[in-house]
């Protein structure tokens, strides 16, 4: 494995703005990248800086192992496909996409028959002499991924593709997307603020916020081992509960602050007597069958039928299981949780401990 | 009679009114003026029939004796001079300056407004400082000149007759600049700057850009901003009496100014009526144009 695109010390301010600070990134040949965190956290900054549209202030871009910084975006052969598809309104289709071939001085005849094979791979040969106004939002984003896939570039870069269709064909583009992307054997960044597409799709994870990169690796390795509480609230859905609790003075379990005596056995030992926050995903909070770790009094209750969400009467703490409950709000429940699954982490750093 | 107040307050009776109102206008004001000019350029008007409407019908005489007159075919050359140069000057300088201005530094917005003072300004205000730069004793422009030593002597712009219809022009093009580039600025902002990072990385160079995205994407613009253009020109009235009075012996005379002469120094108004007739049937396939280029906007 190669390094296709490396990142090095990335540092980009507006003004007195930070917002990218100090970004290191390696992204492999043939991977899958998703760069996931809330709006302002710099990820689609950092996809527009690799893209050049946006020019640094220091540090190194590398691309397919040429420093490409401060080189035009139109000499990096990157490809880009555009939230608002940034399709060319008074182009067919078939301009749009051999658009970047005619630049290149590629004969009529060849630009016409690349255009015919992408259309075919997406779809789109129906299509070829429509103007874009003509075309339904998925069928825009065909043609913007098209105009990226005909140039053969050295990376696809992706800026929230997705956000402006609705929920059916987000799941649908989301496959479609993916298997474009192995089948080319091509090396995809891809920008989205959703982290269940950056889960679905990606074969790495970067999760950011305030220009920082606080953690990246497997998707399932995020979810597993978060390395702080940010990490764990962000990814999966619903989000973890967080509560302050402190460690039993044999060190070997937890009471959680507010909710009585009760005790949670943990998996490894920690300091005793010392205070932190207790991460537990809702969907690993089970109705106790035995003794129960720890009591809940009911809020509300939403079914969907395939699963039902539970909320505490003080909102603090939610939890989803696939068994229907005979519940009312106001019941006292108890709760059990693996203690290899709750996560421990630092009231002050919020690191995980 | 309530029912008649209830309509027009609550009905489609305040619509009519509001409709009505600026229809009145119209017809009052731009409808019957126009065809009473019509009327005249097809009737003998002198000093015994100018008090009556109806006057005796000469046919086409009028238009036969205009462009009979000496002067017709200079007139019309200035015209097609003075449209097309001040056009091209206005377009090519108002677009030049609109795509500088859509460049991003500080103080952009601001200079752009100010250069809308020439736009403000009445014409013969503008008439007058251009008269003064453009004078051949001790104008600024001939100072200029000839201190970078593209001119030897002197240029007599508004009363050398190789010059002074192009003083005319230099000074139109000036007042017409902002308006050009106001609204070629307009048609520039309402391109998505992402075609034009998506052309950039499709490979496409600022020249490039500029052909494939730039211009195709402001026709409708340009199209309206040629067609506005060529109206205001022909209109061009103050700068006339402000520079040259189309003189010296009609050199720098048009079209529109020939007509008031015609009308009010000569009084020789079914002459006059008749310039303004030829050129009312140029504007108003210039305006069909104009509406026509509105009418196909292509926006994604």
């Amino acid at each position: 494995m190669t390094a296709q695109i490396e990142l090095r010390n990335i540092d980009k301010y507006y003004g007195s703005f930070h917002a990218l600070k100090g970004v290191r990134l390696t992204i492999e040949k043939g991977t899958f990248v998703a760069l996931v965190g809330p709006s302002g956290c710099g990820k689609s900054t950092l996809l527009r800086s690799i893209a050049g549209l946006e020019t640094i202030t220091s540090g190194d871009i590398a691309i397919a192992g040429q420093n490409m910084t401060g080189v035009p975006p139109r000499r990096r052969d990157v490809a880009m496909v555009f939230q608002s598809y940034a399709l060319y309104p008074h182009m067919t289709v078939e301009e749009n996409l051999t658009y970047s071939l005619r630049l290149h001085g590629v004969g009529k005849a060849e630009a016409r028959l690349k255009a015919g094979e992408v259309a075919a791979t997406i779809g789109l040969s129906q299509l070829l002499g429509r103007y874009p106004r003509q075309l339904s939002g998925g069928q825009r984003q065909r043609v913007a991924m098209g105009r990226a896939i005909i140039r053969n570039p050295k990376a696809f870069l992706f800026d929230e593709p997705l956000s402006n269709l609705d929920a059916a064909l987000r799941v649908q583009m989301r496959k479609e997307i993916r298997a474009l992307h192995d089948r080319l054997g091509a090396t995809s960044v891809y920008v989205t603020h959703d982290q269940i597409e950056a889960m679905t799709m990606a074969d790495w994870v970067v999760v950011m916020r305030d220009g920082v990169i606080e953690q990246q690796g497997r998707p399932l390795d995020l979810y597993d081992k978060p390395v702080n509480r940010f990490v764990a609230g962000f990814i999966g859905s619903p989000a973890m509960n967080f509560l302050p609790a402190t460690v039993t003075p044999d060190g070997q379990g937890l009471t959680l602050d507010g909710y009585g005596a009760d005790r949670i056995p943990l998996a490894s030992p920690a300091a005793p007597g010392q205070a932190v926050i207790a991460g537990m995903r809702p969907e690993h909070l089970r109705m106790a069958q035995g003794p129960a770790s720890f009591h809940l009094e009911v809020g509300t209750i939403e079914s969907t039928g395939s699963a039902t969400y539970l909320a505490s009467a003080d909102g603090a703490l939610q939890l989803v299981q696939s068994e229907r409950a005979d519940l009312r709000p106001g019941d006292r429940v108890g709760l059990e949780i693996d203690p290899a699954r709750i996560h421990l982490f630092d009231p002050e750093t919020s690191a995980r401990i | 009679m309530s029912r008649f107040f209830n309509a027009l307050r609550d009905g489609v009776g305040f619509d009519v009114l509001l409709v009505g109102a600026a229809l009145l206008f119209l017809l009052a004001l731009a409808g019957a003026p126009l065809l009473y000019n019509v009327l005249m350029s097809f009737q003998q008007v002198d000093m015994f029939t100018l008090g009556v409407l109806f006057r005796p019908f000469v046919g086409f005489d009028n238009y036969v004796a205009v462009v009979r007159q000496p002067e017709f075919w200079l007139v019309t050359r200035n015209t097609l001079i003075f449209v097309f140069g001040s056009m091209t000057g206005q377009f090519v300088l108002g677009f030049a300056l609109a795509l500088f201005f859509a460049q991003k530094f500080p103080g952009a917005a601001t200079i752009r407004g100010l250069f809308l003072v020439s736009w403000v300004m009445p014409g013969l205000v503008v008439g007058a400082i251009w008269s003064w730069i453009l004078a051949g004793d001790f104008g600024v422009l001939n100072v200029i000149l000839k201190s970078l030593g593209i001119i030897q002597a002197n240029v007599f712009w508004k009363s050398d007759p190789n010059f002074s219809i192009w003083a005319v022009i230099i000074a139109n093009i000036w007042l017409g600049l902002a308006f050009n580039m106001l609204l070629l600025s307009v048609g520039l902002a309402a391109i998505p700057r992402d075609l034009y990072e998506a052309a950039e990385l499709d490979g496409a160079n600022a020249f490039q850009r500029f052909w494939t995205i730039t211009l195709p994407m402001m026709r409708s613009t340009i199209g309206a901003v040629l067609s506005l253009g060529l109206i205001g020109t022909l209109q061009q009235f103050d700068l006339f009496p402000a520079l040259t009075e189309g003189g010296p012996a009609n050199t720098s005379n048009v079209a529109g100014y020939w007509s008031w002469q015609l009308s009010f120094q000569l009084y020789d108004f079914a002459k006059g009526a008749t310039v303004s007739v030829m050129m009312f049937v140029l504007v108003l396939f210039a305006s069909i144009v104009y509406v026509r280029s509105t009418r196909h906007e292509v926006r994604g």
